[in-house]
């Protein structure tokens, strides 16, 4: 310490050499005790794993996976020790979807695999194959896998048939559940009270819109011209988003210079994944604040897929045809987000956080750049369905964030139970995969997942990484207030809930295509056969289960 | 020659004991007794009239090749080397009656229950619910309308592979090349082609036609937005796929042509169209006839291409009866229904063949 240094500190402090030694010395020893220094090294951890590639270096590869894998190895050794699992070997079923989720998985877990000595075999299923592929398991008691990636949709389906191995309490300490965003707690990821799930992944649908758009003076002045109200800026409601995306038919994109497209509407079925983007449309208009059901009817599980709110997204859905890409009656959702809107066209989309974290990090994606976020559009009124009419809020429009497929989560199926030594290697892999370290990279990188941790919104930490600050800002802001919004529209967790959104899709694809005389007749038919499989599931458990997912 | 007894010439004259044909019965019967009663035991067990049982249907399988093999067994037990003879068949009658019949006895059954793989309480006997449930299913019957529409279209898919087949036939320069390019695309998978042509070549934006589409003054082109032009675009990419079959089989045809009769029809002073109307085309009926039906075959089994490309879209313009019943069961785990559909399509091809075959069967004889 310098002398002046010193003096100054003595005066200040009005401290004798004696207390100025004492104070030294306990400064010292904090900055030598392992838990200040292990805090330090984390938090550089976390640094260092989001330099691998580093922001605008490339999609990341296998290498990257791996040592990204071995990085984070440390909650796992003080788990398990060196070569525990030597023999043991698992089955593993998981996606595939863009390179992604089984392929990340590969190369996460090919450190832990050296450390523990267990082997880890792959089934990988594309997007549409995974549903059909994990009931048939169920059904036929052909549990084929130890590990799976599985959506809290089918908790029903898996933990309500005893599928699953129950959680134990090692793995909650290790990748520290309390981490995860209040939507993602209990009850998702349990089942009668047993918790089975180690998320991956907080699902919603965001707003992702180009904000060179509205920094477009002709755009502007156009807009103005023809007389529209308002200013031109981004929408915030699906009033302004369908207005917009009619104005903008015939306009040219000011990134690509080819036609100007507004929202895109995914118009094919992708395996029932295909209606939660009708149902992005809908929630403002269908769920209520007061009421927590905006699907079914809990008290009788008739659909509502007919009702006005719902009759009335669809309905939007065919005004804006005609003002959509050629050809977009036979676009999925892979295609509005990664071959549309991620490569240039159209300017508004709903989608999952993918596209905010491939906009800046995929190589095929050209919109970094010009990517901006919200949460979902609004209405200005809103259905109540209780009293069977629209209502105007006094609060302003009516928000109510899709929470469509609440995330992937890794779960270990109970087939392992026996087999103590295979139980715990199958729960250490999961946790590995569902690390706290982990998971921050696969926020930030295209993973297939998106933030679902407190942590995950410390924005220095992606700054530091290479992020734009305002960009990252306002993507993790609408995943944020998605996440936290008091009127989210949360997906139930009910047996069977793919078939209804996979019979829906094809009845949606014939209104798409005109063979209805109007959009409530085609809402009819969907709640028709709706009303089917709720009958042949068993109506009563369905209820049962539909009001537990609710809270109610 | 003799044209009765023993045709086949039994070389032993071997002794079959009453006790050797006893052990044969005792051992037929026992594995019999056994596989009825484990059948009989689980079938209980599995409708719960019974608390004991197993936990499958495993052992009941056991079971059944046990009695499979005693069988096989007894008939060289039982009478000797004309047992022998039977075992050249009757192994395969078996495996035929295990993957064959069996199989389709109980998709009988299962279509005529509801079952759901999501419905925790399994499969549920329902009568004629399913059957109701086709009756008034406009997919379903769009799909067999449009099946009829891709069969039809088989008849200009065979115009074309005769002409081929004609042009290779010929005396051209770098014949046999053309022979091995033209069956490529028959090497390739129906897979392969919906995403290479598709979903690539056809795709709006970047695919290469659809940028030489707009060249050509298409200011939008869409190869799968309409109805009409999504399903002709099936048909071609499945045609391509298949012309070169039905090319190869015409191809062997005429090179099966009595040079005679083409010579004698030259002589005549016949022209190339005379030739082909009067000698060709009677001559190669047969062959032309075999080559429709089975790509009629080939045709009703269409799925592939369609559920890569447009998922029986748009509106379900596209839509085959096999890509519906893949969604009905891949998508919405109705096994029930689906099996139904498929069982009903079953015998709607059934009796299409059969017509079919029994229709053309007097072009099928080439003429003397």
């Amino acid at each position: 310490m310098k002398v002046e240094l010193y003096n100054f500190i003595r005066a200040a402090q009005k401290m004798n050499r004696r207390q100025m030694l004492k104070g030294t010395a306990a400064v010292g020893a904090m900055a030598a005790m392992p838990g200040a220094a292990m805090a330090d090294g984390h938090s550089n951890l976390r640094a260092e794993i989001l330099k691998i590639p580093g922001v605008g270096a490339g999609s990341p590869t296998d290498a990257d996976w791996q040592k990204v894998g071995a990085m984070v190895l440390e909650p796992t050794k003080a788990n398990v020790a060196e070569g525990e699992f030597a023999g043991v070997e698992l089955t593993f079923m998981g996606l595939n979807n863009q390179n992604l989720h089984n392929v990340l998985f590969r190369g996460f877990l090919k450190p832990w695999e050296a450390y523990t000595g267990a082997r880890i075999n792959w089934i990988d299923l594309a997007q549409a194959d995974y549903n059909a592929r994990l009931q048939q398991s169920i059904a036929t008691g052909t549990v084929d896998f130890d590990i799976i990636e599985m959506g809290a949709p089918f908790e029903g389906d898996v933990c309500g048939r005893g599928l699953a191995s129950e959680m134990p309490d090692w793995v909650k300490d290790q990748i520290e559940m309390d981490d995860y965003v209040g939507y993602l707690q209990e009850p998702v990821g349990t089942w009668e009270g047993k918790t089975y799930r180690v998320s991956i992944d907080g699902d919603c649908h965001n707003f992702n819109y180009r904000a060179d758009y509205y920094e477009d003076g002709d755009l502007a002045k156009a807009w103005a011209d023809e007389g529209h109200s308002g200013d031109w800026a981004p929408p915030e409601t699906w009033q302004q988003v369908q207005e917009q995306t009619k104005f903008l038919s015939g306009k040219t994109d000011p990134l690509t210079g080819l036609p100007a497209h507004g929202y895109l509407d995914p118009l094919k079925g992708w395996g029932g994944f295909g209606f939660y983007f009708l149902g992005s449309r809908a929630t403002a208009y269908a769920k209520h604040p007061d009421d927590p059901a905006f699907l079914f009817d809990p008290e009788t599980m008739k659909p509502r897929v007919n009702n006005a709110a719902w009759v009335r997204a669809i309905q939007d859905v065919l005004d804006v045809i005609d003002a959509q890409p050629a050809d977009q009656i036979n676009a999925d959702p892979g295609t509005t987000g990664f071959q549309q809107f991620l490569a240039g066209t159209g300017s508004m989309l709903s989608w999952w956080g993918d596209i905010g974290s491939s906009a800046k990090t995929s190589d095929s994606s050209v919109v970094g750049d010009v990517t901006a976020f919200s949460i979902l559009p609004g209405s200005d009124d809103v259905w109540n369905h209780a009293k069977g009419e629209w209502e105007t809020l006094s609060s302003g429009p009516n928000y109510a964030p899709n929470m469509a497929y609440i995330g992937w989560g890794i779960y270990v199926m109970a087939r392992v139970d026996g087999d103590e030594k295979k139980r715990k290697a199958a729960w250490s892999a999961a946790a590995h995969l569902g690390g706290k370290d982990i998971s921050l990279w696969c926020s930030a990188y295209p993973s297939g997942f998106q933030p679902y941790r407190q942590s995950h919104f410390n924005i220095d930490e992606w700054e530091e990484a290479g992020y734009d600050r305002a960009f990252i800002e306002d993507y993790l802001a609408s995943e944020a207030d998605s996440y936290n919004h008091p009127n989210a529209a949360i997906e139930p967790r009910i047996p069977g809930i793919f078939q209804y959104y996979s019979v829906a899709e094809d009845e949606l694809a014939k209104i798409y295509a005109g063979q209805y005389g109007s959009a409530q007749e085609g809402a009819d038919a969907i709640a028709a056969e709706w009303e089917k499989i709720t009958d042949q599931i068993g109506r009563d458990s369905q209820i049962k289960l539909y009001r537990a997912s609710l809270g109610l | 020659m003799s044209s009765e007894g023993d045709l086949l010439h039994t070389v032993t004259t071997e002794h079959i004991s009453a006790t050797r044909i006893r052990t044969g019965r005792a051992m037929v019967w026992g594995a019999a007794g056994l596989f009825v009663l484990l059948a009989t035991l689980q079938g209980f067990h599995e409708f719960e009239r019974i608390s004991f049982g197993f936990e499958t249907w495993r052992p009941v399988l056991y079971a059944y090749l046990i009695w499979a093999t005693a069988l096989c067994a007894a008939q060289v037990i039982m009478r000797g080397e004309q047992g022998k003879r039977t075992l050249f068949v009757l192994p395969a009658v078996l495996f035929v009656v295990s993957l064959v019949v069996f199989p389709l006895l109980f998709g009988l059954y299962i279509s005529f229950t509801d079952w759901n793989l999501a419905s925790f309480d399994g499969k549920k006997f329902n009568g004629l619910d399913n059957l109701r449930q086709m009756w008034a299913d406009d997919f379903y019957w769009n799909a067999l309308k449009n099946m009829v529409y891709y069969v039809l279209a088989i008849s200009v898919e065979y115009v074309i592979a005769f002409g081929l087949a004609l042009l290779l036939n010929a005396q051209i320069r770098a014949r046999k090349f053309f022979r091995v390019v033209f069956l490529l695309p028959l090497m390739l998978s129906p897979v392969a082609v919906s995403w290479m042509i598709g979903k690539s070549m056809l795709e709006v934006r970047f695919g290469p036609i659809a940028r030489l589409s707009r060249e050509l003054g298409w200011d939008s082109p869409s190869f799968f937005g309409s109805p009409e032009i999504a399903r002709f675009m099936i048909m071609a990419m499945d045609a391509w796929t298949f012309i070169p079959f039905m090319m190869i089989m015409l191809l062997a045809g005429l090179q099966a042509l009595p040079k005679e009769v083409m010579e004698a029809s030259k002589v005549d002073g016949a022209n190339a169209w005379q030739t082909f109307r009067e000698v060709i085309f009677p001559l190669m009926l047969p062959v032309s006839v075999t080559a429709v039906v089975i790509r009629i075959i080939f045709k009703l089994k269409l799925a592939d291409i369609i559920i890569n490309v447009t998922s029986g879209g748009p509106g379900g313009a596209t839509d085959s009866v096999t890509s519906f019943i893949f969604r009905e069961y891949r998508d919405r785990s109705n096994v029930g229904y689906g099996t139904l559909l498929a069982m009903v399509y079953l015998v709607l091809i059934v009796i299409f063949i059969t017509v079919l075959l029994k229709t053309v069967s007097r072009w099928m004889e080439r003429p003397q």
